[in-house]
């Protein structure tokens, strides 16, 4: 248990380095990107470790309580940036805008409990598994669009505008965000299909309006809306960017608004 | 001049407004207790409309199989959930212990075309267990059924939590809805054998403080109000427990005025006959739920991703942001 939470701390601090490595070099035009990749990494090996151990002790995935459901959906949304980061150089430098935004999940992540929930045996099921990491791909993809548009948006409002200079123009930066949107639209796709067979087996339905189910098909028809909506008005980069942040906005309340409303993510279903 | 009508039902600006009209549909049946399928009908046709128009009539379609395929994919998803509308039944019922299904359904909504095949449905409720853990948090259910196939074969299954019994399209799943049930027997006035039967008392953990119920002898006009007193607990906060009948218990039974306390072999005389408490068994709550789209709307949704798939590897096999900026500079 002790060590559970050491290395969970000591994987947050390497983010941390990670994340303001990464705002001091965009500041003073400088790019220690090895650097800031290998922080990352030790983190996620940190972190990682330190949630397998849980989930080993208590044989029951990190998805019940609220401190479990932040501290994967941070690991997802690092891991998912980390191999961006890793892949796509010319985009590297939205490490600063995006990792400060994950200190706020941090920081809300060390201030919950985290005492064990009680796994009900509806939740009993690799189906659930199969759900959530879906789940965690399409937001992890829509995390990396978010970084673009902020960077589209910065620029637009004349803020940081030459020290993101390196990174490719609006439009590309915008087709490359609606790549990961697209990305994210396919997961979230598969996630609402694993959810429902993971609900007609567990409650005999595979649809039921229940909050969760409600809030993460808005969150699809508005993605879908988005996608449409470029292909068939062009929109401007700075239009196509709020619609990237709305998407984020509505996942983001789906995945850490509802179940924290409720005491269980699916309410009701237990 | 239909050919014009139709081209025009086929506009991607119309199907931009028809998703806002589908959110705000998604948003009232989120918000009111109306139907969704009456709110979402309207959206899902002019979505078939204008997707059917736009299918016939638009080259990308023509030019970009993937994603010719998943449109497809999503009209006969469409299509398929408005007959999984029409035909569906969602159930609930409650069975005693050692008895048969009757076809009788406490509460249910069906679609207007639902087969009503119920009656093929033949199965007799045996024991069931719920473990529970500290704490009164409900862990497996196991449901012993004996069932019926088309042949008339017996089987014996355990069923629970992920495990549904299927008998003719319908899926029969426990729920946490379970308690028990006194059962007695009945022997009016002047008859010779009596009539056996049970009574269902609320839910139990979750009404256990109202383990009553107000009844009426079938046949007779003889009211009775029955409590059940456990005498042991069924299930302990402190440590794991097992729901099933209690040994130790006996009835609490007020009419005409009077109470009586009752226990298992006791009977009570009535001008209108004699009623013999046999025995406390347990009832189990069921869902059950009849859609044969099931396995075709999975099928069309493993086409649509697949298509999706397939349509943005094609799409995206240029990568134009690792090129230069010399044809557009950098910036805004
Ligand atoms: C729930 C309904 C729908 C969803 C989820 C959906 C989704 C999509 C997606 C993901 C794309 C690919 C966009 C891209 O390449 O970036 C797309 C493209 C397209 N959709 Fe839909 N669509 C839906 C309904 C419709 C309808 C009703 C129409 C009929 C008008 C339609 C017509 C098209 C067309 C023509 C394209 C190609 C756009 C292009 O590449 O220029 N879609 N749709």
């Amino acid at each position: 248990m002790e060590h559970e939470i050491q290395l969970l701390w000591a994987g947050i601090v390497m983010y941390v380095l990670a994340g303001s490595l990464a705002i001091v070099a965009v500041v003073l035009n400088k790019r220690p990107e090895k650097t800031i990749l290998g922080l990352l990494c030790l983190g996620l090996l940190l972190h990682g470790l330190s949630i397998g151990l849980r989930w080993v002790r208590l044989e029951q995935g990190p998805y019940l309580t609220m401190h479990e459901i932040l501290s994967s959906g941070i690991f997802g949304l690092l891991f998912m940036f980390s191999i961006a980061y890793w892949r796509i150089k010319p985009i590297r430098p939205i490490a600063a805008v995006i990792l400060p935004l994950l200190f706020i999940m941090m920081g809300w992540l060390v201030l919950t409990d985290t005492a064990p929930g009680h796994l009900p045996p509806t939740y009993d099921t690799t189906w659930l598994v199969i759900h959530i990491m879906f789940g965690k791909v399409f937001l992890g993809a829509v995390l990396i669009a978010v970084g673009m548009a902020l960077v589209i948006l910065l620029r637009r409002f004349g803020l940081w505008e030459e020290k993101f200079s390196g990174l490719p123009n609006d439009r590309r930066l915008d087709d490359l965000a609606y790549r990961f949107m697209a990305i994210g639209f396919i997961f979230e796709t598969l996630m609402l299909i694993a959810g429902a067979i993971w609900a007609q087996d567990a409650w005999g339905r595979y649809w039921a309006w229940d909050p969760l189910e409600t809030w993460s098909f808005i969150t699809w028809v508005v993605l879908a809306f988005a996608l449409h909506l470029r292909v068939t008005l062009k929109p401007a980069p700075v239009r196509g960017a709020v619609l990237i942040l709305t998407v984020f906005g509505l996942a983001f309340l789906t995945f850490y608004g509802v179940p924290f409303l409720s005491k269980v993510p699916h309410q009701g279903a237990i | 001049m239909l050919a014009r009508w139709w081209t025009s039902l086929a506009s991607l600006k119309l199907t931009l407004v028809i998703f806002i009209l589908f959110l705000l549909s998604v948003v009232l049946v989120y918000i009111s207790e109306l139907s969704p399928g009456w709110i979402l009908a309207l959206p899902f046709l002019l979505f078939a409309l204008n997707l059917s128009a736009a299918i016939t009539t638009n080259p990308k379609f023509r030019r970009q199989t993937g994603l010719l395929v998943f449109h497809l994919a999503l009209l006969t998803l469409v299509l398929l959930l408005a007959a999984s509308r029409l035909s569906y039944l969602k159930g609930s019922l409650e069975i005693t212990e050692d008895e048969a299904f009757d076809g009788l359904l406490t509460d249910y909504e069906a679609g207007p075309l639902h087969p009503w095949h119920l009656d093929e449905v033949h199965f007799t409720q045996l024991t069931f267990t719920i473990d529970y853990d500290p704490g009164l948090n409900r862990g497996r259910t196991r449901s012993e059924v004996l069932w019926l196939d088309e042949n008339g074969q017996p089987h014996e299954s355990i069923i629970g939590d992920h495990h549904a019994l299927i008998i003719a399209g319908y899926r029969f799943y426990t729920t946490h809805n379970k308690g028990f049930a006194p059962t007695f027997a009945w022997l009016p006035k002047g008859a010779s054998t009596p009539q056996q039967g049970s009574i269902h008392l609320p839910a139990y953990p979750a009404h256990e403080f109202q383990q009553a119920l107000d009844w009426t002898i079938p046949g007779s006009r003889q009211r009775i109000w029955t409590q059940l007193v456990l005498e042991q607990t069924v299930l302990d906060e402190n440590r794991p427990s097992i729901f099933r009948a209690p040994e130790r218990y006996h009835l609490v039974m007020r009419f005409d005025g009077q109470r009586r306390e009752l226990h298992p072999g006791e009977s009570l005389q009535f001008d209108e006959g004699r009623l013999t408490f046999v025995g406390l068994k347990t009832w189990m709550g069921y869902q059950v739920f009849y859609d044969w789209t099931i396995p075709w709307l999975l099928g069309a949704c493993v086409v649509a991703i697949l298509a999706l798939g397939w349509h943005y590897r094609q799409k995206w096999a240029a990568r134009p942001w690792l090129a230069g900026d010399e044809d557009e500079g950098t910036g805004r």
